[in-house]
């Protein structure tokens, strides 16, 4: 291996991620998949297809409680982590 | 009569949630924006198709039973400097209300982020929760309507799909 | 929710190989996106999927594998999926937490910027050979590649970061 491979090797270093990494709240790209979805409703009500309609809504809603709940279950855990940082 | 009646209902979603949160103005600058608006009837239909064989699910179907609303805005910006202290106040003085108590304030010296839980209380039962954290890079503000149980909701987060650590990771 | 010891019954403890292997998933990603914050989240989706398919892993070597790969895709994915939305200028881009302890920092830093502007195949296949220090057939499998594309990739990648280093001023003297 030349210097420049030497060097690589050494900027390349494997490096740690944040303690507490695997417990930030993910974003699930909400925003983007509105459009399809969206797109996809209205073929459903155009086919009349009531009963996967409300299924497809449902699922919706769901994953849309389940970011809700991710978000804000995520932001109490770390508060709770602090709080008891701070009184250990 | 048919106008007072969507009156009513207009009122409704706006009483709905607890306090104004009025930062879309935020949007523009703003790299990523969630803005979730969820009511008690999307709450109770989302809980039918909940999976009460999935140990999270079932515990999420468990936590959302009997709120009325969750709401939430958060805006990340690219740079610090993307929300002015005066949005986070005009959050903050709605939560001065006599019904709401502010039961947790700390400050991350890490990434210098700002989190405040406030409960509302009625008749001396927790009927709505509000979460603010303002950090150099990020608001979030959360209203949870209804009678949310804190450590359910906390346990939930801390593990959402990925087993908590146990200890620390080794260097 | 306790610590998650053997589930499967099949030896494999995901907290131990969160710890073994969280560098390496989270500085390929990092190399390659040149964002902590997105790195972590890349991160944390591999070891979800990781979570998920924990039953299918059948000894340490076969994880280490198996993680690496996925690692590789999801930060390919992601880093296709951010050029979709928007062009992050190298000012912008996150400054790596810990400096270099031997040799020139200056030096370091302008390496990883550097194999940072490479196109998406390039960059990665010099993260695997000086990052995990893989063998170009190893790289290839990975890859899904042949092997003469992979050590084309990193003969021209070097020559074109020595010519920039050089115009620079920096390099061997």
């Amino acid at each position: 291996m030349d210097w420049l491979e030497q060097e690589l090797r050494e900027a390349l270093r494997r490096q740690e991620p944040s303690p507490d990494f695997l417990e930030r709240p993910r974003r699930a790209h909400v925003l983007p998949m509105r459009r399809w979805m969206a797109a996809a409703a209205v073929v459903l009500a155009a086919i009349g297809a009531g009963g996967a309609m409300r299924e497809y809504q449902g699922h919706v809603a769901k994953e849309r409680v389940l970011l809700a709940v991710r978000i804000a279950g995520g932001k109490m855990n770390r508060i709770q982590a602090q709080v008891r940082g701070v009184a250990q | 009569m048919k106008r007072a009646g969507l009156l009513a209902c207009f009122c409704a979603a706006l009483c709905a949630q607890q306090f104004k949160f009025d930062l879309d103005q935020l949007a523009s600058k703003a790299s990523d924006v969630v803005d979730l608006s969820l009511n008690g009837s999307t709450l109770q239909f989302a809980a039918k198709f909940l999976d009460s064989k999935d140990p999270d699910e079932a515990k999420v179907k468990k936590l959302i039973e009997g709120l009325q609303g969750i709401y939430i805005k958060s805006f990340e910006f690219k740079k610090g400097g993307g929300y002015a202290e005066s949005d986070v106040q005009s959050v903050r003085a709605q939560l001065r209300a006599p019904e709401w108590s502010r039961i947790v304030g700390v400050k991350s010296s890490d990434d210098g982020e700002n989190a405040e839980v406030y409960v509302r209380n009625e008749a001396s039962k927790i009927t709505g929760v509000a979460i603010l954290c303002a950090a150099p890079k990020e608001l979030t503000v959360v209203n949870i309507v209804g009678p949310v149980d804190l450590d359910s909701l906390a346990e939930l987060g801390g593990h959402f799909g990925v087993p908590k650590l146990q200890n620390a990771p080794k260097k | 929710m306790t610590g998650f010891a053997d589930a499967t019954g099949t030896g494999c403890d995901f907290d131990a190989l969160v710890r073994e292997h969280q560098a390496m998933v989270f500085s390929v990603a990092l190399h390659f996106l040149r964002d902590r914050a997105l790195a972590e989240e890349v991160a944390q989706e591999v070891f979800l999927s990781l979570h998920r398919n924990l039953g299918a892993i059948q000894s340490a070597s076969h994880a280490r594998h198996w993680l690496r790969k996925v690692a590789v895709q999801r930060a390919i994915d992601e880093g296709r999926r951010r050029k979709r939305q928007a062009v992050v200028s190298l000012s912008e881009l996150a400054e790596p937490a810990a400096g270099d302890p031997q040799g020139d920092p200056m030096l370091g830093e302008t390496l990883r910027r550097l194999v940072g502007t490479l196109p998406e195949a390039p960059r990665m296949v010099m993260i695997l050979r000086y990052q995990e220090d893989l063998d170009p057939s190893d790289i290839a499998e990975l890859m899904n590649m042949p092997v003469s594309t992979v050590k084309s990739h990193l003969q021209r990648s070097l020559a074109l970061l020595r010519q920039k280093l050089a115009r620079r001023g920096l390099g061997e003297i």
